[in-house]
């Protein structure tokens, strides 16, 4: 009996503290809205503990691993000559970004300058200050007519960072494997990609070469750099959002969904491909097992520094639904974003002083010329030489790359979003139709609550049409 | 004055741990239990929504999605890990030689950190050069790389590493159990004729019964409590195949970066933490209801 009870009552006791234990662990990480107790910012305390040098210390936190190297150079620099004596600490925050910034922003701790990941989450949170104030008309003719949009470095009117480089999307391929399928082109349109990777399976199969590959572990990721670029090309709107009605429809994506769930089945893709991230992808091309696959300008750099590539390869323009251009694929040559300053920042004008280096002509130019990016500021970049770095060529903008109109952001749609449906339906199958059909009534509901709400305005642009986007970035 | 020595002592000796179950335990539940009436993206002021959040739970796919798949993954946990468990208590419980090593080889999984294990993992199952496809291709089992993290496998394969973590301790536990049966009836047993199987069957599985109770529950909680390992090994893919209760809460509560599939929603996120709790708390009530006969020893 005795044991019995002991048992019930160990039994009760362990069961309790497990369940609880599900529900605190990390409970205090993320941020109160009430959180406002006060303590020294980085900066007061900096100035606090360094009296006698004097020194204005800025914190600086980068969401970029690419370009440490550079930065942390041109912030020594800085450090070692500017008369105002500011002192900048880097700190790389490339993992969990948001989430620490989240932190440090709850706890009193944020940097005074970071990386503007998202403009739009990061200035409904209240953390960015406007740079209206600090930019004057020269400056703002520096960085040319497109240098701001709403959406992407503006919101309602506040320009909360500025350009500095953007990054174009290309299907970057395997020479190699091309030639050994007896493919004498890139793909133009997706029939001919389907077919290409397929050629290049029968070939290559019996050496672990297979023709197509994304990084289907993430869905946002594999479909931003590959199914977005292909729709942009082809005049259907990235983010599904048709700025002619104002509506969300994804019904346009059918034929370049098709098109990479006909390459998973036939067994063209890469196997792996569902638990694969970029990097080990990019390691698997270097490898020379992969025929082709879609990302970023970043890929020249990859190659040179982090996975030494040991095939011959290339890149073109994405390929679209039908072989013809139909709109532009969308990236940041125009209004990017790069440095944001904290509206917590006790050292604003410091702040701004060190950001204003970081965009002077000096640093920028460097950034390019060091292949880390394709500079954004026309006024700089005529002055740039062009990248030094193999296989960046074919990424510099042409006709064909430019800046689409910012699709609502900001709201959240309930249940999946429409890359982990459509990834789904690539890896397990389904009706494509009413799954574009249940998409839309989500999206279109979240959207609507947020006009009604009046946080997001999301007019309809009758005469919108893609075609007159071509063109521009040159 | 010494009797109130003599009776203030217990609770100073808890207090430590009290005030840290306080702030670590007690707090976060009651903040989250607050935030699950609220609409509160982790920005601006929550505004109270009353039951919103589980209206929408009732009808989010997702939810429910994860839900049998927890179901499944802690059943298949359960399946490999309990029996295995008891099976190798048995074995390192008698006069085997080099037995206490054995024991601290078989326990060293629950000292290793889950996500160093789970990278490991990665490494030995990802189809295009894992170890395990590398290994079973020279010695011809399979012709093409099995993809042990694909939609048909990936739920396997977790369930397979959660199991190589958690056999270890649960077989610590069974040992602890089987030493506290009395050698004598074992004796008694052997003496009147009954072989090695009749001895496990009859004595030592009775007479396990509470401690069996005790080590399944446990099992049961941990195995539908469990995410960091798949959070690793998938990150709740691929097409959601492996997507359970806590790894949605948790990406809802803490999205790890900008742009991730599910937005923060820490309104939502907590009534999600809610009803995982329930269930979890159900289906261990439940067990415990329905395992009374377990407990006793005849």
């Amino acid at each position: 009996m005795k044991t019995k009870k002991l048992s019930a009552v160990l039994a009760v006791s362990t069961a309790l503290t497990l369940i609880l234990g599900a529900c605190s662990g990390k409970g205090e990480q993320s941020q109160s809205p009430s959180s406002s107790a006060p303590a020294a910012s980085p900066g007061e305390t900096a100035k606090a503990s360094d009296k006698p040098a004097e020194k204005t210390k800025i914190i600086y936190w980068t969401a970029g691993r690419h370009d440490a190297d550079y930065v942390k150079s041109a912030i020594d620099k800085f450090n070692a000559s500017n008369p105002d004596n500011i002192e900048v600490e880097m700190t790389i925050m490339a993992e969990n970004f948001a989430q620490s910034l989240d932190l440090a922003f709850a706890s009193n701790q944020a940097p005074d300058v970071f990386s503007a990941t998202d403009v739009i989450d990061h200035s409904k949170k209240g953390y960015l200050e406007p740079l209206n104030n600090y930019l004057t008309p020269e400056i703002k003719t520096q960085f040319g007519d497109r240098a701001f949009i709403e959406g992407y470095n503006m919101v309602d009117g506040n320009i909360y960072s500025l350009p500095n480089s953007g990054s174009t999307l290309r299907l970057v391929y395997n020479a190699e494997a091309f030639e050994k399928a007896g493919i004498a082109s890139p793909p133009k349109s997706l029939a001919e990609m389907v077919d290409a990777a397929k050629k290049i399976t029968e070939v290559g199969k019996k050496d672990g070469l297979y023709g197509f590959a994304l990084p289907y572990k993430n869905p946002a990721s594999a479909l931003g750099r590959s199914a977005v670029p292909i729709a942009e090309l082809s005049g259907v709107p990235g983010q599904g959002y048709d700025f002619k009605t104002g509506k969300f429809d994804f019904a346009g994506y059918k034929p370049v969904i098709d098109a990479f769930k006909e390459m998973k089945d036939n067994g063209s893709t890469l196997p792996g491909s569902e638990s694969l991230d970029i990097d080990p992808l990019r390691a698997q091309f270097a490898e020379g097992k992969i025929g082709m696959y879609l990302s970023y300008s970043s890929e020249p750099g990859v190659y040179k520094n982090q996975f030494p590539i040991k095939i011959k390869w290339d890149a073109a323009l994405p390929p679209t639904i039908d072989g013809t251009y139909k709109g532009i694929v969308n990236q940041g040559v125009g209004a990017s974003r790069w440095l944001a300053l904290s509206s917590k920042s006790a050292n604003k004008e410091a702040a701004w002083k060190f950001m204003s280096y970081m965009y002077s002509e000096e640093v920028l130019i460097g950034y390019q010329e060091n292949g880390l990016g394709i500079l954004s500021v026309p006024s700089v970049a005529q002055k740039a030489n062009k990248p030094d770095i193999a296989g960046i060529e074919n990424f510099l903008p042409g006709e064909y790359d430019g800046m689409w109109p910012a699709a609502p952001q900001g709201f959240s749609p309930e249940g999946k979003t429409w890359q982990e449906e459509f990834m789904k339906y690539i890896l397990v199958g389904g009706d494509f139709d009413s799954i574009a059909q249940d998409l839309n009534t989500r999206y279109n509901a979240a959207l609507d609550k947020e006009k009604a709400a009046g946080t997001i305005k999301a007019e309809p642009m009758p005469d919108f049409d893609p075609i007159k986007l071509q063109g521009a970035a040159q | 004055m010494r009797t109130w020595r003599r009776s203030a002592e217990p609770y100073l000796f808890i207090m430590p741990s009290l005030v840290l179950k306080l702030i670590f335990g007690v707090y976060p539940i009651l903040w989250a239990l607050r935030f699950m009436f609220y609409d509160y993206k982790g920005y601006g002021e929550p505004v109270f929504s009353g039951l919103a959040n589980f209206e929408r739970l009732m009808r989010d796919k997702l939810f429910w999605e994860s839900v049998l798949n927890t179901f499944v993954y802690a059943g298949g946990k359960l399946l490999f890990t309990i029996p295995l468990a008891l099976v190798l208590a048995v074995i390192l419980n008698g006069k085997l030689r080099g037995r206490q090593l054995l024991r601290g080889v078989y326990f060293m999984p629950t000292v290793v950190s889950t996500a160093v294990m789970s990278v490991v993992f990665y490494i030995i199952f990802n189809s295009y050069n894992g170890l395990l496809n590398q290994v079973l291709k020279m010695t011809t089992v399979i012709s093409e790389p099995l993809d042990w993290l694909g939609t048909d496998l990936a739920m396997f394969t977790a369930i397979l590493v959660a199991a190589w973590g958690a056999i270890g301790n649960n077989m610590l536990l069974f040992l602890a159990g089987l030493q506290g049966i009395p050698k004598d009836v074992l004796e008694s047993a052997e003496i009147d004729g009954a072989n090695s199987w009749q001895r496990f069957r009859y004595i030592t599985v009775p007479m396990l019964g509470p401690v069996l109770q005790i080590i399944m529950m446990l099992a049961i909680i941990t195995a539908l409590k469990g995410y960091e390992s798949i959070m690793v090994l998938t990150g709740g893919g691929p097409a959601g195949k492996t997507e359970v209760m806590y790894l949605y809460m948790y990406k809802l509560l803490f999205p790890v970066s900008t742009g991730e599939s599910i937005p923060q929603d820490i309104g939502y996120g907590s009534a999600v933490g809610f009803a995982s709790a329930i269930i979890v708390g159900l289906i261990t009530a439940a067990y415990f209801y329905y395992s009374k006969k377990t407990s006793r020893i005849y």
